[in-house]
């Protein structure tokens, strides 16, 4: 019994890690995106704010790259799930000696590094156009050196691979006496393939669609190579973040979020009405009628929290029209004012004393002094004080924010204007 | 004559426009993006970089200097060993291996849980909440971690507010978030065919061996560990690839002094703007990790048709 | 009514890498028969049938349908309509829309289809049914909706494969009824595919028995069931006691064959094997076991057996008793219930009688294994 409940602990404990670790930074990042501070953080929380989602509305950069990654999105969606389905048929066909050679061939590209892919795209286009003969600024040159249409290549030849083994497992269940009997009946090959494995297909297209759309939009190994002058979401986020950022990425991950938790909710909600419907109609359960929640949320509590979760977005979305943070911010910058001022202060008379002690005891212990002003500005500007932390390849440093330690720290668009440009 | 046979019989079985189509777009996938462009770049590895008039002329001959670089550095005479570029290499190939089997012993119990718990709302909740991290982009999942990890970050700002420590520590500098991002990036990619194998474990297996008096241990050393191997295999060789092979996390975490090998990569690309370098460095990150992932599943005896299941 | 088409296979060999499916299939079908295939699995029925619908080509020999020669002539373009094992109706698509796919395919309009599946329905008494889904029909249902679609392509050639092993038994002979009424009121030919000697006898104009690759016998169900040409045709359909031993003497259509624990017996030399076997041959004897009764013992007839009774089943029609013959094989002998408590008392001898023109005799051969 002792052990169980040991185990038991032990399972929990194992649990609260897991999902900590994994869901952990979510929560922080979305919880900056609502703090008012000009890094992203939660532990000085300055101000409740939206002002970061009305920075990321006028972020042309970001705007920008979200119709670019569509655009990629959609041409590699159709480019890989044709090849991906035609590859998957192949592989019900291909001749058995062969199989598995064919298959390692069609499933290698999930496995070779998205940087590799990504180069060797870029080079090989490159040096086709070379061989082509195009010249600067023929038509096969721009085609071959556009970043839209190189992405789309480079990201189609591995994500073609997730669409194949969506298919295959599909496949699986399919009846190729289907065409036969369609054949049979004089379809010919095409109208076979339309009118009967594409409707089969049709719940696996679809899904396939979904990943190799997410699978582009979040694409970075391979895009930062073929993307060449264009920028993706995904290329500007990188960058961004690199640089240093204020929590307007924040607030676009927050909605990142909510759409994902929307999603799985609507998915799980339909999923489960359609199983509840089933059943029903085998007569294994009631239909309830007269209950306090509409037909669609009985028994379904992915439904009930689509509802609950969209009733907080719109109590949100008409919140942050009303409320203003201003005085709250003023407050916060007037406190941060006397604070930083109060430690001014007292740096001044430690450095005195320490001047004084200097004077006395020589020039030995020089280095203190030096360190502590910056220490002070560390701890001045507290929450974006590691912006700039060199732990990030940029070989730009990020400009400083030129009105001194604390002025204009608190006005977004000031930094959105200091930032380097791209 | 064989080979015409099954060619005939293809487009028999698939019309000449159904099996035209499906042909071109596995003959078009496989060679123009995939075989063409590796050998385009191997072919690429091997040249010089030259401007671009010089292209095509006298001077554009096959070399070994781009590997030698890698080898040797900038010293012509072979003296001295390029210790800096080889031990990013090391550290990388190393640092993904670790981070594998990080990933490995976190979500292996997982696995077991959600796989052998008969599916109720708790488990399904999980799993749902499991696949939202999924989505979000992984960029955004390195900065994430990086609100956490950073100097004034939550976490130092918690271990100072506990007196944990006296100063920030940089976890930054010492890799710890960079490893923790590599770590967060794949783990789902680790734990889904983990999941999926276990899954499809009969329950009866375990019952009867327990009810032979087989310790936890041994039930798992004997029975669901063997069931589960093709999905951690599956799953080891994606996190191993990934985690070689990113470059995102390593941008965003990683420390000042110390790069990832991608980044190396990168840098021929986009700063030095030497191709061919960069090449030569793509492909010995290639074919050293499928080498390994090869002689990895030679070890553990694990078949290419497992992987992706 | 239709005269229906003939169909023809000349000297038809299907092979896969050096597995020989078909060998040597000579086959003439009237046009308006119902011509079936019986055999085992694995004799190659389903393959002459592929082969005959476009979907396998044969490695030699022609096939011809309605004298033209279908080489080179893919599936949707012969006049046949196969009917699958498994029925292959497709589950996304309602009923009418199933059974009218073949003028969807040729263009038609939709209601011209939806008139035609309609009277088509009427036909196989599903009318008011053609807007489900094939799952929910039941099996005899869904066995009838693959019939209309394939009759709604007018095909010259109806092909069915064991479409009706998939039932139960009772539903079984209720669709063999119904199949032979279909193909009688439609008049074009069937080729059907078993390896139920009952649908085969009961449905058939004509029976071809195949045994691993080649055809043994083609012949009306009762030549073949009376006068098999070969000891797998009689071992196959029907049971049958057999008896081996030697020609002993022949006198005209029958000849004497002296077995190894019977003694001498009388028996008819099947047709086709007239004026071919001689004194000395080692031959095969078939009785089958309801043509075997009560009887005295007498030897001079060269038509009794007496064995050791070993077991007596009661069948509800027949009453089957075993016995024990001399070479220690059991024979078996079917009696209807006429009402007789019993027929034997086991441990007993038992003398049965027959008549020597239902029982005949062939050259030994390969027995159909059970």
């Amino acid at each position: 019994m002792k052990s169980l409940n040991f185990a038991r602990i032990a399972l929990g404990a194992y649990l609260l890690i897991f999902f900590s670790y994994l869901l952990g930074p979510l929560v922080v990042m979305s919880m900056t995106a609502f703090n008012s501070a000009s890094f992203p953080s939660v532990s000085p929380w300055a101000c409740f704010t939206f002002e970061w989602y009305e920075v990321l509305w006028n972020d042309t950069a970001i705007r920008d790259g979200i119709y670019y990654s569509v655009i990629i999105g959609l041409g590699t969606v159709a480019l890989s799930v044709s090849m991906g389905l035609a590859a998957s048929i192949v592989l019900t066909q291909v001749w058995p000696r062969i199989r598995s050679t064919y298959y390692t061939l069609i499933i290698a590209p999930i496995l070779v590094p998205g940087v590799v892919l990504g180069i060797s795209t870029l080079v090989f286009w490159d040096r086709l156009g070379t061989f082509l003969g195009a010249s600067d600024g023929s038509a096969v040159y721009s085609l071959f050196h556009n970043g839209i249409f190189l992405t789309i290549l480079g990201q189609s030849a591995f994500i073609a691979s997730y669409c194949m083994l969506v298919f295959v497992a599909r496949l699986q269940r399919f009846d190729p006496g289907l065409t036969e009997a369609a054949l049979d009946l004089g379809a010919t090959h095409t109208q076979a393939f339309r009118k009967i494995l594409l409707p089969f297909m049709r719940p696996a297209i679809a899904s396939a669609a979904v990943l190799a759309f997410l699978a582009s939009f979040e694409n970075y190994n391979t895009t930062t190579f073929t993307i060449v002058k264009y920028k993706t979401l995904t290329t500007v986020l990188a960058q961004k973040v690199r640089l240093g950022i204020n929590p307007s990425i924040s607030s676009l991950a927050f909605i990142i979020i909510l759409l994902t938790i929307f999603g799985a909710l609507v998915f799980e909600a339909v999923a489960r009405n359609k199983a509840r419907k089933e059943q029903i109609k085998l007569g294994r359960t009631e239909e309830k009628k007269g209950g306090i929640l509409p037909a669609f949320m009985q028994g379904n509590p992915a439904a009930f929290g689509f509802v609950l979760l969209s009733f907080i977005v719109i109590v949100m979305v008409g919140t942050a029209q009303k409320y203003d943070p201003s005085q709250c911010k003023i407050d916060v910058r007037e406190a941060k004012k006397a604070e930083a001022a109060a430690r001014m202060k007292e740096l001044r008379e430690q450095r005195l004393i320490q001047d004084q002690s200097d004077a006395r005891q020589g020039p030995d212990i020089f280095g203190a002094p030096k360190t502590e002003p910056e220490a002070g500005q560390g701890s001045g500007t507290g929450a974006f004080g590691n912006v700039f932390d060199p732990g990030n390849l940029s070989d730009e440093k990020a400009p400083k924010s030129g009105t001194g330690a604390f002025g204009g720290v608190f006005d977004p668009t000031n930094l959105d204007e200091t930032a380097p440009s791209e | 004559m064989k080979k015409k046979m099954i060619f005939s019989e293809f487009f028999r079985n698939n019309g000449i426009v159904m099996g035209s189509l499906l042909f071109g777009l596995v003959s078009f996938w496989l060679i123009f993006l995939v075989i063409l462009p590796q050998i385009s770049m191997l072919d690429f590895s091997f040249r010089y970089n030259l401007p671009p008039a010089e292209q095509g002329g006298p001077k554009d001959v096959y070399t070994l200097s781009n590997y030698e670089h890698l080898l040797y550095g900038s010293d012509s005479t072979h003296q001295t060993y390029n210790t800096v570029d080889l031990m990013v290499f090391v550290r990388t190939i190393i640092a993904a291996m670790f981070v594998t089997v990080f990933n490995i012993l976190l979500c292996y119990p997982m696995a077991y849980f959600l796989g052998q718990s008969r599916g109720s709302g708790f488990v399904r909740l999980l799993v749902v909440l499991l696949i939202i991290p999924y989505w979000i982009n992984e960029i955004l999942r390195a900065f994430a971690l990086k609100i956490i990890f950073g100097d004034s970050g939550l976490l130092n700002e918690v271990l100072m507010f506990l007196h944990l420590t006296p100063q920030p520590i940089d976890f930054i500098r010492a890799d710890i978030a960079l490893y923790a991002g590599l770590g967060y990036a794949y783990i789902l990619l680790m734990l889904f065919p983990m999941y999926n194998v276990i899954e499809s474990l009969d329950r009866n297996q375990i019952e009867a061996a327990r009810d032979m008096g087989a310790s936890w241990i041994r039930i798992h050393r004997r029975i669901v560990i063997p069931h589960a191997k093709p999905g951690i295999a599956s799953g080891s060789t994606m996190v191993f690839m990934l985690s070689a092979g990113a470059l995102a996390a390593p941008q965003i975490l990683g420390g000042p002094s110390s790069l990832w090998f991608t980044q190396l990569v990168y840098q021929w690309f986009n700063d030095s703007l030497n191709w061919q370098q960069g090449a030569a460095y793509a492909i010995v990150l290639l074919i050293s990790t499928i080498s390994i992932v090869l002689v990895m599943m030679k070890i553990f005896r694990v078949n290419m048709g497992d992987i992706g299941k | 009514m239709t005269t229906g088409v003939a169909v023809d296979l000349e000297n038809v060999w299907i092979t896969f890498g050096d597995f020989v499916a078909v060998r040597e299939a000579n086959v003439h079908i009237n046009g308006g028969d119902f011509f079936s295939f019986l055999g085992p699995s694995g004799c190659g029925k389903t393959t002459i049938l592929r082969a005959v619908s476009g979907f396998l080509d044969p490695s030699q020999g022609n096939i011809l349908i309605g004298g033209n020669n279908m080489a080179g002539i893919g599936p949707n373009k012969r006049p046949t309509a196969l009917i699958f094992q498994n029925l292959a109706l497709f589950p996304l698509m309602k009923i009418w829309e199933n059974i009218s796919f073949s003028m969807e395919v040729a263009g038609a309009s939709a209601a011209e289809r939806r008139k035609r599946a309609d009277e088509l329905l009427d036909m196989i008494a599903l009318d008011g049914q053609g807007d489900k889904l094939p799952s929910e029909l039941s099996g005899g249902q869904k066995q009838r909706v693959a019939i209309a679609r394939a009759l709604c392509a007018n095909p010259d050639v109806l092909l069915l494969d064991e479409p009706l092993s998939a039932l139960d038994l009772k539903l079984r002979q209720h669709m063999r009824t119904e199949l032979r009424e279909i193909q009688q009121r439609v008049g074009i030919t069937f080729i059907y595919i078993t390896h139920d000697q009952g649908e085969a006898l009961t449905m058939s104009d004509n029976v071809a028995v195949m045994k691993a690759g080649i055809i043994d016998q083609i012949d009306t169900g009762h030549t073949i069931y009376d006068s098999p040409s070969t000891p797998f045709v009689a071992s196959f359909v029907g049971e049958n006691n057999v008896f081996r031993g030697k020609i002993k003497e022949i006198k005209g259509e029958q000849a004497l064959v002296s077995t190894n624990r019977s003694g001498d017996l009388l028996a008819r030399i099947t047709p086709t094997q007239l004026g071919k076997m001689n004194v000395g041959d080692d031959a095969m004897m078939f009785i089958r076991p309801e043509a075997l009764a009560l009887g005295k013992a007498d030897a001079a007839s060269h038509t009794t057996i007496t064995a050791n009774v070993v077991n007596e089943e009661f069948e509800g029609n027949v009453f089957s008793v075993f016995l024990e013959g001399g070479g220690g094989k059991s024979i078996k002998m079917a009696t209807p219930n006429l009402g007789q408590a019993k027929i034997s008392t086991t441990g007993k001898d038992l003398s049965l009688h027959y008549d020597a023109n239902n029982a005949v005799v062939m050259p030994t051969g390969e027995l159909a294994s059970e």
